[in-house]
């Protein structure tokens, strides 16, 4: 596809048929953004709300049939962040104490936070990448719009996903150039040839666009770009959205009744 | 044509290496809570609405393809890694980079869109929090930046390197400091982090990661002020009277 040429190539699964593959983009976004909002925002410790967002979850993933290989993949590499509660774990105070050793202690608190956090974090990975790993993203970005997302905003997200790889492999070719002349060799150089590099990428990128912006005025833009036709909405995707309404009341209900 | 799996390998080793860099403004889903995710994201949506309003009335249609290609800028620049003292790795968070620039509007619009599309595309920065990561970077490290940058420019004379290169540093510097700070504190109030660990955590290590940050903003700066003025989003008067007179 013409789309996706010098593009991120990030929707792997988008060609396998499954349930909710059939479902509109725009579906697809308001169930997961419903369900990462309930999800991240339950307060720590309200194990039973994540039980069922879990089984949500996990049908989820089971129904759109990603690679889950990769899903995984992708989701070891972004965990990182839990380094920070990790420690937090080890100062908090509160709790049942289990282990102490001088100032750090471990206590009942400090693990039912980690424990929710870790959760919450990992759930809402897994359902956002399933999302961009079974949407391309120009039915993504059409989607916003539909979903009334400002034309404007969606423009600037469209133009910039276009050329995040170009810019991205000019930043490449730059720091290859250096490397290439022995300019990255102590720190302090690297530092400057970075620094300069990163300012000659942007008058290099200005160039670009103001040359781009003229070719497609001359080809005929008017400001918006054109986009394909309109994904059907059918009676499944009705279906599906209000069986997620319904999940993300029963996880908060649990507590209320 | 990058896979996702090479840009996988690319984010692997560009940023999770340096665990502390990564700390900085890429909050994930679950860590802050209803009132502090609530509150940012309001303070975001307006931000965006503002400055959506305030480039489209001063590029009109050169907005989108002007605002896409410097979005893709920022990420790109974002991806570039450079020693910093202390001796791990970091990279440019480009707040203030991109207040100089573009300016405090177009700036802080570039960066929503930057962490948009990170958060939305890359799972870099959750979607609960992106709120909380706009108004760190965009509103804290591009706006206030831009105009700490600017007050101090002026009040040191204005179109001389000495007073553009010493307000560059100082915003940079500030601008990610504050911005840490502010992250450590969104993170203490949703109770995920004690705030002494918090502080310690994010501004202790910010204030290498800032003078990494303060260092690689000026030399980019000085590159393009040496080379091409006219690109600043305030350029200094004499480039302005030699493009009059020609």
């Amino acid at each position: 596809m013409i789309l996706h040429v010098g593009a991120f190539h990030l929707d792997v699964d988008s060609q396998k048929t499954s349930v909710w593959r059939n479902l509109a983009p725009q579906t697809r976004i308001l169930c997961v953004v419903l369900l990462v909002f309930a999800i991240a925002l339950t307060p720590n410790g309200r194990w039973l709300s994540w039980i069922a967002y879990t089984i949500g979850v996990a049908l989820l993933v089971l129904l759109s049939r990603v690679t889950l290989l990769t899903l995984l993949k992708r989701i070891a590499v972004e965990l990182g962040f839990v380094s920070t509660v990790l420690l937090g774990t080890l100062f908090r105070q509160g709790g049942t104490v289990l282990w102490h050793w001088g100032w750090l202690s471990i206590t009942t608190t400090g693990l039912m936070v980690l424990g929710s956090v870790v959760w919450k974090a990992l759930l809402s990975l897994l359902i956002l990448n399933t999302l961009v790993m079974t949407t391309p993203i120009p039915h993504l970005l059409q989607a916003l719009i539909t979903l009334k997302t400002p034309p404007l905003l969606v423009a600037i997200l469209a133009s910039m996903y276009r050329y995040i790889s170009v810019l991205v492999d000019e930043a490449g070719a730059m720091q290859r150039a250096a490397a290439s002349r022995n300019l990255l060799a102590n720190p302090r150089w690297q530092r400057l040839v970075v620094g300069n590099t990163i300012g000659a990428l942007f008058i290099r990128t200005l160039d670009r666009g103001e040359r781009v912006h003229q070719a497609m005025l001359s080809r005929g833009f008017t400001g918006i770009v054109p986009l394909t036709e309109k994904p059907k909405y059918s009676r499944s995707d009705r279906l599906v959205l209000v069986l997620t309404c319904l999940l993300v009341l029963l996880g908060q209900g649990i507590y209320l009744l | 044509m990058i896979t996702g799996q090479m840009l996988d390998t690319i984010l692997f080793y560009g940023s999770h290496l340096d665990i502390p860099t990564h700390l900085a403004m890429h909050i994930p889903d679950g860590f802050l809570s209803l009132p502090v995710s609530l509150v940012t994201w309001v303070i975001a949506i307006s931000l965006i609405a503002f400055s959506l309003n305030r480039v489209n009335a001063g590029y009109q249609e050169r907005t989108v393809p002007l605002m896409g290609v410097c979005a893709a800028f920022i990420f790109a620049a974002q991806m570039i890694n450079f020693p910093i003292p202390g001796g791990t790795s970091g990279h440019l968070l480009g707040g203030t980079l991109a207040g100089v620039l573009l300016g405090p509007w177009a700036g802080s619009l570039v960066m929503a869109v930057v962490f948009i599309v990170q958060a939305v595309l890359f799972q870099d920065g959750g979607l609960t929090v992106l709120g909380a990561n706009i108004v760190n970077m965009g509103l804290i490290g591009t706006f206030m930046g831009y105009y700490l940058y600017r007050t101090l420019r002026y009040s040191l004379g204005g179109d001389t390197w000495r007073a553009m290169s010493v307000s560059t540093v100082i915003a940079a510097w500030t601008s990610v400091f504050v911005a840490s700070v502010v992250c450590a504190l969104q993170l203490a109030l949703s109770g995920t982090v004690p705030l002494p660990v918090a502080l310690t955590a994010m501004a202790g290590w910010h204030v290498l990661i800032a003078i990494g940050e303060a260092f690689i903003t000026l030399i980019a700066v000085g590159y393009i002020w040496r080379t091409r003025p006219d690109l600043l989003f305030d350029p200094p008067q004499r480039v302005l009277f030699s493009k009059d007179s020609e």
